[in-house]
């Protein structure tokens, strides 16, 4: 990055804070958030909308309860998805591909579903334990795939993590438009309907509801095993100095394996949470991009389990609003996303000069 | 006569310190001007503010005799002013001529190389340098490397030429030749300041001595009127004597021993060529020689981060060739890595992470999967005490620790026996004392005089000869993967060592 940039009229330095308080990031945050709702806002005008109405459908989504529980089903693939990834991260392990393991997640939930209802192996009440079982797993070695390469031949991460997204993706395609398609289904590319017990909706009946409470769950999880096991201070250290971590006698190899597979595992449960938890079937692109979205997410919540929960809920918000401006006002969707590209740019923006300070100096070069 | 430079009660302030508090310094021509202080003094902010790095918040710069703005180094390029900086400023995969002449700003598209290459040499030969211009500069040494920042310097006509530390990295020949040249430039009247906390490299090479302490100008002296010892008071305020304490030197038995020990270089070449060594328990062996021949692949080879590609590598009468970094830090193997503070810390946790950077996982620190953090706490505290290390808290983060301070945690971690029982076997020093100011590197020297007398072996690894003279027990010179000699205590002096680092012993 450049830090310092010199013009004629004078000198434009980045320079990084030492400190900054949490009132002024909250601050912040919110001036960022005001600031874009106006661009949005001369936006709406301009492509001849009413903003105040728009708003008005947007600050629904937080406050008609059956908009908001439908906010928070969305936001639960994300969070779990930005859990595993804020592992990653911390291990400076740059894990792209929670896309692609939330689609192998959800290959093995429906595996399991079909496992029963074509072969009935087990007692349903054991659906769902095997389910979040058989995503963890299958999602944990799509990632721990790329850690292997990573591990014994320094293969980048970034690249495989994204390359094996659209392996995926292709795979599900082929499941539901060949082996996995519901026999019933009049030839369309879906698997069957889930049985009520392979919906994740045992917390008063309600999705949202069961699914916050994964995510919670999970959140909890994530940060006991960072601050308080062995392996979350490996994987601290590993994320901060490869050298450092050789010196002190850590198995780096073996702290990438199991960092990479655990990251991979929560975004399988997060396919999971799709097919269990909001259609209720397997079908191709049942995951419009969450695991991308999940990047920011965990990004925009430096890597805080708790954070991420709350910034998850905040996106997937966005995204259920996208959908009530599109029907209520018929905004294209385009311009939908473009609403939910300000406002994130915007918090991106306010999050850097949280760390950095631009400072002017007058008096060009002479 | 007009001084070529005058700094009038330059004040700097950096948040929280006062790097530099009403500096006055004046540079004339033809002198060598020596800049002697310890590390954190303010010598190298107040030469990077006559350089143009940084604004001061008061004072007032005359550069031969007209007051000046230095907005930044092309300001003071301009008014002849060069700086060698400590870590060279070059560009290694590019020729010496192409880093020379680069920035140089002169009219027209077409570069006459063979004119500029003509002209680096004959300025190369006016200070006794061979230097051919079409080299490239990684396959130069560090002294030719400096000697093209000189170069770089001098072909844009500087006549005020500031050095920072600049025989940290040369061999006793090189600095002789350093010494020389620098001469050679005051004699054509030009001002040298030589930026330094060795107080034997001011007496031998100044005409005049400026002392600062902690941001402040304690003494400018005519060399020729002062001494050493005098020197020495001035740098820290009162007489530095290190006591040692007159231990016996009674070694007890072999704790390690290498054996034809053979490794290649980061690069893939043989770093070590069958080197044998024994350190027994209760004894300092010194490593001296000039960095680069091999004694950091040594180090590393014996911790475990190096593959020997031959040889062996024997702690504690148990076959540790080869084996984990982790199984040697269990044999009770202490390292100190050379620049410890990049390489040993990690500045963006906290200086309890930092302490039990190796003993988390063992108890009472940690169970199966657990950290036990109460004990880990209570433990850092004690240590931060003991180490006297100064710092907000141990919550705090590493990088908000001056180098000398993270030196005292990198001793307290490796050396206070967390991991097992009592002290370490063998501690391995690679440069403990390395940028470190007289007072740290007193810290370091006493603690390692304490562990040899509990009965660590050490293995010391220094390229300061006083420093390994002081405290080795014997002295192992290593050169160019080879131990070329091995002294015992009081038979070594600076000449035998000195031909011993540079060439090859007559076997």
């Amino acid at each position: 990055m450049p830090t310092k940039i010199e013009t004629r009229l004078g000198t434009i330095r980045i320079e990084r804070r030492l400190t900054y308080s949490r009132l002024a990031s909250a601050a912040t945050t919110l001036t960022a958030f005001l600031l874009s709702l106006l661009v949005v806002a001369v936006i709406l005008r301009v492509i001849g909308l009413d903003p105040a109405r728009a708003f008005a459908v947007i600050g629904e989504v937080f406050l008609v309860p059956r908009l908001l529980s439908e906010s928070v089903k969305q936001s639960i693939p994300i969070c779990l998805s930005a859990l595993g990834l804020a592992i990653a991260f911390k291990m400076n392990y740059w894990n792209i591909g929670a896309e692609g393991q939330i689609y192998m997640g959800m290959i093995a939930a429906t595996g399991v579903v079909l496992l029963h209802a074509y072969y009935n192996l087990f007692h349903e009440s054991m659906l769902l334990p095997l389910m979040t079982i058989a995503s963890f797993i299958l999602g944990g070695a799509w990632c721990l795939i790329t850690g292997i390469l990573k591990a014994k031949l320094n293969v980048n991460e970034i690249l495989t993590t994204l390359m094996l997204n659209y392996v995926a993706i292709l795979l599900v395609d082929y499941l539901v438009h060949g082996p996995w398609r519901d026999p019933k289904g009049y030839g369309f590319p879906l698997s069957i309907e889930f049985p009520d017990q392979a919906k994740l909706q045992f917390l008063f009946g309600s999705p949202a509801c069961t699914g916050l409470l994964v995510a919670v769950v999970a959140a909890a999880l994530v940060f006991c095993v960072l601050d308080y096991t062995r392996l979350g201070f490996e994987i601290k250290v590993v994320g901060q100095s490869l050298r450092v971590a050789r010196y002190a006698g850590m198995n780096v190899s073996k702290i990438i394996l199991l960092g990479s597979f655990l990251s991979g595992g929560l975004a399988g449960v997060g396919g999971l949470s799709i097919v269990s938890g909001i259609i209720g079937r397997l079908r191709p692109g049942a995951s419009p991009g969450y695991g991308y979205t999940a990047i920011i997410v965990a990004s925009l919540a430096g890597l805080n389990p708790w954070l991420v929960v709350a910034a998850s809920i905040f996106f997937g918000g966005l995204l259920t609003a996208g959908g009530a401006l599109q029907a209520s006002m018929n905004i294209p969707r385009a311009a939908t996303q473009m609403i939910q590209a300000i406002i994130f740019l915007f918090i991106l923006v306010g999050e850097f000069l949280k760390r950095y300070r631009i400072v002017f100096e007058r008096g060009g070069r002479t | 006569m007009e001084p070529l430079v005058k700094l009038r009660g330059i004040v700097k302030r950096f948040p929280g310190v006062v790097a530099n508090d009403r500096v006055d310094f004046k540079l004339r021509r033809g002198e060598v001007h020596a800049l002697l202080g310890e590390n954190g003094a303010g010598k190298t902010t107040l030469m990077n503010i006559l350089y143009g790095l940084y604004q001061p918040n008061e004072g007032e710069i005359y550069v031969k005799g007209r007051k000046v703005r230095l907005r930044s180094p092309r300001d003071a390029i301009d008014l002849g002013i060069g700086m060698v900086h400590q870590n060279f400023r070059l560009i290694e995969p590019h020729t010496v001529l192409e880093n020379i002449i680069l920035g140089l700003r002169e009219p027209g598209i077409r570069i006459d190389f063979e004119r500029h290459a003509e002209r680096i040499r004959l300025l190369a030969e006016k200070y006794g340098w061979r230097i051919d211009p079409w080299m490239r500069v990684w396959q130069l040494s560090a002294g030719e490397k400096q000697q093209v920042e000189l170069l770089k310097i001098l072909y844009r006509g500087a006549d005020i030429l500031i050095l920072d530390e600049p025989t940290s990295v040369l061999t006793p020949h090189e600095t002789r030749m350093l010494f020389k040249a620098l001469r050679r430039m005051a004699g054509e009247g030009k001002g040298v300041i030589f930026i330094t906390h060795k107080l034997g490299e001011v007496m031998e090479i100044s005409d005049r001595v400026t002392v600062m302490r902690r941001g402040r100008v304690v003494v400018t002296k005519s060399t020729k009127e002062t001494s050493p010892e005098e020197l020495a008071y001035y740098m820290v305020g009162r007489s530095a004597t290190l006591d040692f304490g007159g231990v016996e030197f009674a070694p007890g038995e072999v704790v390690a021993e290498v054996i034809d020990l053979e490794a290649l270089s980061d690069k893939g070449v043989p770093a070590l060529r069958k080197v044998s060594l024994a350190v027994r328990s209760g004894e300092i062996l010194g490593i001296a020689g000039v960095s680069g021949n091999g004694q950091v692949e040594l180090a590393e080879v014996i911790v475990g981060l190096r593959k020997a590609t031959g040889g062996k590598v024997i702690i504690s009468g148990i076959d540790a060739t080869n084996k984990s970094t982790r199984e040697i830090i269990e044999l009770g193997v202490a390292y100190i890595p050379p620049e410890s503070v990049r390489w040993g810390i990690i500045p963006e946790m906290r200086v309890v992470d930092n302490l039990f950077l190796k003993a988390y996982r063992y108890p009472p620190y940690s169970s199966k999967l657990i950290l036990n953090w109460g004990r880990m706490f209570e433990k850092a505290e004690e240590l931060v005490k003991e180490y006297e290390i100064v710092t907000p808290s141990v919550h705090a983060k590493a990088r908000s620790l001056s180098g000398g301070n993270l030196q005292r945690l990198v001793l307290a971690r490796e050396l206070s026996g967390l991991i097992g029982e009592g002290i370490p076997k063998l501690i391995v020093a690679a440069y403990p004392t390395k940028g470190l100011d007289v007072r740290a590197t007193n810290f370091v020297h006493k603690t390692l005089l304490r562990y040899r007398r509990l009965g660590a072996g050490i293995l010391f690894i220094s390229e300061d000869l006083d420093e390994i003279m002081m405290l080795s027990d014997r002295i192992a010179v290593m050169f160019e993967g080879r131990i070329t000699g091995l002294l015992e205590r009081g038979k070594a002096d600076k000449e035998k060592l000195g031909l011993l680092m540079s060439e090859t012993a007559p076997s």
